[in-house]
Parts: C-alpha cells; sequence; structure tokens
C-alpha cells in the first residue's frame, strides 16, 4: 500500500443507513493521486452519470489526497465533487480548513454518499467508526448554529454543514467547514440538501505513515524558507487574497458594474486589501498546517452593517459584492459574506446573480413588482442583504435567483440572458479575460464551468509564479494578447490541476518550487514521480472530468465565452481588447488532443492510460 | 550612442529629472512617503564589478535625494529592493513588470508591503519614468 494515504475509504448509503468500507488499488492512486481526480473516477465507475444532481443514486464525494494532514504547508485541503445542480455537468470545490485531515486522522481517505434519507442526519466518524444521528433538531439552521451545536456535543470535532441555503437545493448553495472555510462553487451543498444530510462530523487520532520521514522533514523545513521568503506569499499574509483589488484594478483583472466598466479607482482603494487591514480586520487566521495565514477574521463594530468578529470576505467577496454592485461601502461586503457563510452560498454565483439582477432593472427588463418591490439599484446593499434572505429561504424574487443566473435571466429572454456573464453555466470568478487573455481560455476549457482554481493561469498570465523548469515560459507575458496563451494555459491546467489531486492550496503551489513540492509529494508517497509523471498525472486529470462532462452532453459549441466578455471596454488596461476565441480554441484543441465535437480522441485517451473512458466515449 | 551610463549618479539625476518634470507624478504620488534603495548585485560578467548601492527619496509628489550611496545607506531606506543586474535590466527597459519580478522573487522587497500596494500606481509611474530615460548598458557597451 503506497504511504501517505489512511488506505481505506468510507461509503454511506442515507437510504438505508449503511455504512461500509472500501480500498482503492494502488494501481489507482498512482494514476489518479487523490481528490477531485480520484474522485471522477469513482464517479465514472461506480454511477450512473446521467442522474439528475438531487436524485439520490447521484454520489457527493469528499475526497482528500496523500499530502493531506502530513504537516506540509497548505495540505489541509479537501475536494468536494458531485454532478453540478447550477451547472448540470461535472462539479467539484476545494477547501482548506480543518475538515481534511481530521478525516485522515479518522482513518479515511474519503467518503462516497448516496441515497437520500427520511429524516435530515449527521454523519458521524469517530476514529474509523461511522454512523448516522438524527439531526431534525439542527434542520434550519445555519452553518455557523449547527457548527456550534455539534462542537457543543464534542468540543474536538471538526465540521461540514450546510445552511438554509442547501436544505432549500439552492444551485449554488455552499459547506461550511467549522464557520471559517467554504466549498463555494458549483452548488454541492444543494446536493448535501437533497440527500438530507445536514452535516458530517469527524474526529480522529490516527496518522498516516510517510515514506521517508527524514526526508519529508528536510523537504518541510525547506519549504518553510521558501515561504518566509516570498514576496506573494508576504502579501497574501499581509493583505489576504484582497491584495488583488489595488493591482488588479491597475492591470484590467477586476470586474466592474456587471462587468460592462473597465476601472474603478474610487471603489478599488475602498475595498481593498490595504483597507481591510486598516479598518475592520483583527486578525489574520490560517488552515491547518499553513504558515501563510490568509484567512481575514474581521468584525464591524457598528452602523447598519454591524458583524460580530467572525470570516471576513476573500478579493472574490470583496468584487461581487463591491465592484460589481457599485458598492463601497466594505462594512456592507463583510455584512453580505456572513449572510452568505451562514446560509451557506456561493459569493461568487450569489453576488454575480444579484449584479445581473441589478442591472436588469436599470435597463427596465426587470420590474420592481417583479423583484418582489425591492429596489435594486447599484450598490444598494440595504436591499442586497434582504434579497440574500430571500434566496437562501426560496421567498419571492429570491427564489428565480436561486436557481442561477442563467435560469433566472431565461424566465426574461434573450437580452437578459446575454447580460449573464458564465460559462456553461457557472458565474465567472472575479478576473477579467478582456485584461488576460489566457484566463479567458481557461475559462471556456474549465471542467466545471468558468473557474480560475482547476488550473494556475492566474499566477502563470499575471506573472506571480514562472515555472520554466515545468515547461517552456517567457519572462512576462502582456495580459491583452492572445498569442501563446493556449500553450501557456494547456501546460498552466496540467500543473495547476495537481492542486486538486494533492490536495495542496493553490497558493502555496503558486509560492513554493515545484521541486519542493514534488520531493515532497515523493517523500510521503514512496512514489517516484518525476516533473513529467506529475504533468502527466493532470493531463489526465482534465481529459478524464472532459469525458465525463462530454458524456454529460458536453460539446465544442460550449467552450465559448459570453456576449458580454467579447463586447470591448471602453476603459482600462483591458480597453478595447477581447480574447482571441476562435485561434484560442484551435490551438488549445490541438495540444489537449481534442476532436471537433470537443471530445478526446482515442489514441489521446490510450496514451494517458484511461482505456475505460474510451470505452465509454467510442463504444 | 548618447544615453547615461546605468546606475551611475548620471542616470540617476537624469531619472530624478524625469520624475520632477512628470506632472502626473506629483499627483500620483501626493501620498507617497519615503526613501527606496536599488541594490544591483554584483555581476562581473556584466560589467558591475561590485554591489552598486542606490538611494532614491520621496515626499508627497517632491523628489528629494537621489544618490549612489554605502550599503549602510541603502539599508537604511524605508524600502530596500535588491535584485541581479540582469533583473534590474529587464525591468528599466520595460520586459519585465516590476511587481512581477518581486512576486516570483526576482527581486527582493524589504518594507511594507500593504503600504506598497496601496501605492502601487506611484511605483508604477517611477518605473514607468525610468524605462524612458536613455541608459548606456556596461554589457552592451
Amino acid at each position: 500500500m503506497a504511504k501517505g494515504y489512511a488506505g481505506r475509504f468510507l461509503r454511506v448509503d442515507l437510504t438505508d443507513g449503511r455504512c461500509s468500507d472500501f480500498t482503492v488499488e494502488e494501481t489507482l492512486l498512482r494514476k489518479f493521486i487523490g481528490g477531485s481526480a480520484l474522485g471522477a473516477w469513482l464517479y465514472l465507475k461506480g454511477f450512473p452519470l446521467e442522474a439528475d444532481p438531487f436524485a439520490p443514486e447521484s454520489p457527493l464525494m469528499i475526497m482528500t489526497g496523500p499530502m493531506v494532514g502530513s504537516g506540509f504547508p497548505g495540505t489541509s485541503r479537501f475536494a468536494v465533487c458531485a454532478r453540478s445542480p447550477l451547472t448540470g455537468i461535472w462539479g467539484e470545490s476545494a477547501c482548506g480548513g480543518t475538515f481534511g485531515p481530521e478525516l485522515k486522522k479518522a482513518g479515511y481517505d474519503g467518503i462516497v454518499i448516496t441515497g437520500r434519507s427520511e429524516a435530515p442526519v449527521v454523519l458521524s466518524i469517530l476514529d474509523g467508526r461511522a454512523s448516522l444521528i438524527n439531526a431534525a433538531d439542527l434542520w434550519g439552521t445555519d452553518t455557523y448554529e449547527t457548527t456550534d451545536r455539534l462542537k457543543e456535543r464534542d468540543r474536538a470535532v471538526k465540521v461540514l454543514a450546510i445552511g438554509q441555503a442547501g436544505e432549500n437545493l439552492v444551485r449554488f448553495a455552499a459547506i461550511g467547514n467549522d464557520k471559517g472555510h467554504f466549498v463555494g462553487r458549483t452548488g454541492l451543498g444543494a446536493v448535501m440538501g437533497a440527500k438530507r444530510l445536514k452535516a458530517i462530523s469527524v474526529r480522529g487520532d490516527g496518522k498516516a505513515d510517510k515514506a521517508d520521514e527524514v526526508r519529508f522533514r528536510e523537504i518541510q523545513k525547506e519549504a518553510f524558507l521558501e515561504l518566509k521568503e516570498s514576496a506573494l506569499a508576504g502579501s497574501l499574509h499581509a493583505m489576504g487574497s484582497d491584495a488583488n483589488m489595488d493591482i488588479g484594478m491597475i492591470n484590467g483583472d477586476v470586474p466592474v458594474r456587471n462587468w460592462s466598466v473597465g476601472e474603478d479607482f474610487e471603489l478599488s482603494t475602498a475595498l481593498s486589501g490595504p483597507t481591510l487591514s486598516e479598518t475592520y480586520l483583527t486578525h489574520a487566521h490560517a488552515c491547518t498546517h499553513c504558515p501563510i495565514a490568509c484567512k481575514r477574521v474581521v468584525r464591524v463594530p457598528d452602523g447598519p452593517f454591524r458583524t460580530e468578529e467572525g470570516p471576513g470576505p476573500e478579493y472574490e467577496t470583496c468584487a461581487t459584492f463591491g465592484t460589481m454592485i457599485m458598492n463601497r461601502d466594505l462594512a456592507g461586503v463583510i455584512k453580505a459574506n456572513e449572510l452568505c457563510n451562514r446560509y451557506g452560498m456561493d459569493t461568487i454565483s450569489c453576488g454575480a446573480a444579484i449584479a445581473w439582477a441589478m442591472e436588469m432593472t436599470e435597463k427596465g427588463l426587470l420590474t420592481r413588482e417583479a423583484a418582489g418591490g425591492l429596489d435594486l439599484d447599484w450598490g444598494n446593499m440595504e436591499t442586497v442583504l434582504t434579497l440574500l434572505n430571500r434566496i437562501a429561504l426560496r421567498e419571492g424574487f429570491g427564489d428565480q435567483l436561486a436557481e442561477g443566473s442563467l435560469r433566472a435571466a431565461e424566465r426574461i429572454g434573450r437580452e437578459a440572458v446575454d447580460a449573464v456573464v458564465h460559462v456553461k453555466g457557472l458565474e465567472l470568478p472575479m478576473h477579467d479575460p478582456r485584461g488576460f487573455h489566457g484566463m479567458g481560455l481557461a475559462y471556456m476549457m474549465s471542467n466545471r464551468g468558468a473557474c480560475h482554481l482547476q488550473h494556475a493561469v492566474l499566477a502563470t498570465e499575471q506573472g506571480m509564479a514562472s515555472w520554466p523548469q515545468l515547461f517552456p515560459m517567457k519572462d512576462d507575458y502582456r495580459g491583452t494578447t492572445s498569442e501563446g496563451k493556449a500553450e501557456l494555459v494547456f501546460h498552466s491546467e496540467n500543473y495547476g490541476i495537481l492542486g486538486n489531486s494533492l490536495s495542496l492550496c493553490h497558493y502555496l503551489t503558486d509560492c513554493l518550487k515545484p521541486e519542493t513540492i514534488r520531493d515532497a509529494f515523493n517523500a510521503i508517497t514512496g512514489f517516484d514521480f518525476t516533473f513529467a509523471d506529475l504533468m502527466t498525472c493532470g493531463a489526465r486529470d482534465w481529459t478524464l472530468k472532459r469525458g465525463v462532462n462530454n458524456i454529460l452532453g458536453v460539446r465544442a459549441g460550449d467552450d465559448a465565452l459570453p456576449k458580454r466578455i467579447l463586447t470591448p471596454l471602453a476603459e482600462g488596461a483591458g480597453a478595447g481588447s477581447v480574447p482571441d476565441v476562435e485561434r484560442l480554441k484551435h490551438e488549445y484543441y490541438a495540444l489537449r488532443g481534442l476532436d471537433e465535437r470537443g471530445f478526446p480522441r482515442a489514441e489521446k485517451l490510450g496514451e494517458l492510460g484511461l482505456d475505460e473512458l474510451r470505452a465509454r466515449l467510442y463504444p | 550612442m548618447a544615453g547615461n551610463p546605468a546606475m551611475t549618479q548620471e542616470w540617476l539625476d537624469a531619472w530624478k529629472r524625469k520624475i520632477s518634470e512628470s506632472k502626473e507624478y506629483k499627483e500620483i504620488a501626493k501620498n507617497w512617503e519615503g526613501s527606496v534603495s536599488i541594490i544591483v548585485n554584483a555581476d562581473p560578467a556584466k560589467g558591475i564589478p561590485e554591489t552598486i548601492y542606490l538611494f532614491t527619496d520621496y515626499w508627497h509628489g517632491d523628489v528629494l535625494d537621489f544618490l549612489i550611496c554605502d550599503k549602510a545607506k541603502a539599508e537604511s531606506a524605508r524600502f530596500v529592493m535588491s535584485g541581479d543586474y540582469v533583473r534590474w535590466k529587464q525591468v528599466a527597459r520595460k520586459e519585465v513588470d516590476a511587481t512581477k519580478a518581486l512576486m516570483q522573487g526576482k527581486i527582493k522587497l524589504k518594507g511594507d508591503l500593504t503600504y506598497v500596494v496601496r501605492n502601487i500606481k506611484t511605483v508604477n509611474k517611477v518605473i514607468d519614468l525610468l524605462c524612458e530615460i536613455e541608459t548606456l548598458w556596461p554589457d552592451e557597451a
């Protein structure tokens, strides 16, 4: 058995309440490593892919990797995977915090959950023993209260919980880990809600063996030294991810007014990382085993957006509830973030849906009556907070937005749909492809819809990281050109996607030398992977998920950017520039081995050892 | 070929003149307070036999001292930036963005990073003006 793994997975059928263990062969671990890559493989092999995401037979998978819990920086991660209720295709979302390492300590590499419980339940995992506990008393409570109440029963447990949004099947519902970390994207909290699984609590005292503990300690020390020297790590520690707000506004990265304005420096100054640090920050917080501590803990002492001390907004949230909706009050962003956390909602999809609704109101396509009497004027945060309640509880117009921007727009018509900024149904993260064409291609080709975390393009194209030892790289990439970007995206995907199978934080991937990550991985597992081996694993992961999506109906025509992103901006660093979609796609398809339908070619599948997928795609 | 020999007092004077003459800089930098030193690591093969220390000082849009200095003076600056000659040359020729070089560890910074991010427009403007100077590079002489 490979080292670094707990060596077993938990299978839970919520319909009959049965919990059992299963194992995965080492040959598969060598191919897929862990995390969402292994999740995609288990999904392909063991489940009816076309089943509705809310159907009992559709699985919800919570996966770790061999580095999780090792003590190596950034290895607190875990991935949650399922067919997304928002997009209808492969859904996954990774999260830091405390749950991943604790699950390993409890003796499991992952959990696969099927079925639907009659009554709400909590899955309790204590040192390798799993049981289901009635949770009727917790149903209807938010993620914070659920977590607190489970910890009142056992202070040491780590908790994954949904709030009311997950219970009400809001299609972008999130899952909270210990009130500070969130599985945000693709609506996996709603899958948990459909199964009537309110929470998972886990506690363990075990430890996965490492193949070479002495060598691992040396590399771990080296990693900590690298992080101490890293300006990116220093920036994240000092300002959190919102350090991007000031620089991003200059570089054309930050969307403004539902992606229709190119720059607004008053907004970015009001919402920036330095401003957050100088106003509402109480302290920085870290995931398990992380010396960076990029998480913000904030408090708004008074005023209309008074908020008790708790997890603060990241850059994405400062943009969705700030620049996107023309709100310059950081306290309002903090309050919206807290509400989303408590209800369990993805702040990107939720904020983007509200920005779209504000634009529809301005254009007269959404009347005040249709919006349930709400004044959806730009920047009106009091209305936003009311709307957040209605979305989570599916009341009135909130019920329409709870379906996601695209479904809500389809009720109105073509012009409304054109204003939804999404790829494959997933709202874009807060990085504008008109300023960075490579990011546009990455959005088009990401397997969960528009995503900034299924690859390392944000780091490579914007110059936060440079890895010439992995693939040919220029010293500097100009954002507003499509030239050379297909190759950059292809390689940056193959490396960046490994973060999700290794279960390693993307920030750490960006800050550390690839040699350090590779050597730590080998010291933990006892494998002898080269860079080429790792990059092949990345390519295999991408191609596997692409094949799953092909089975779920994704075709070449779905690899597209929304109309808004193909409309040039009048101002800012991205002014007048749009990605050359045809060129990017043509070059990328050749590199990735995709045919004109958008399917991986049979020989590519053979080359990557994906014979079972080949049999499904080419029966 | 006309130009100012890189990393000399003449070069610093030309840079100072450029900044002083920029109305845009004066407006952008009205909140900036403090000195920035630039340390160019020795690279004999490129015509830099010894480490060079440059000291530049700014205050609310005004430009103060721009000096070749010693190590102690350089290290007394509010912000200390250090890197190899080839990196500084790339930055001064606009071949590499200074912020990217910093994030990738090609140039090191000692000082309050939050202040730099808060004033990133000022930093970018100073570097843009540096890029406008006609420069003679020792490895190209």
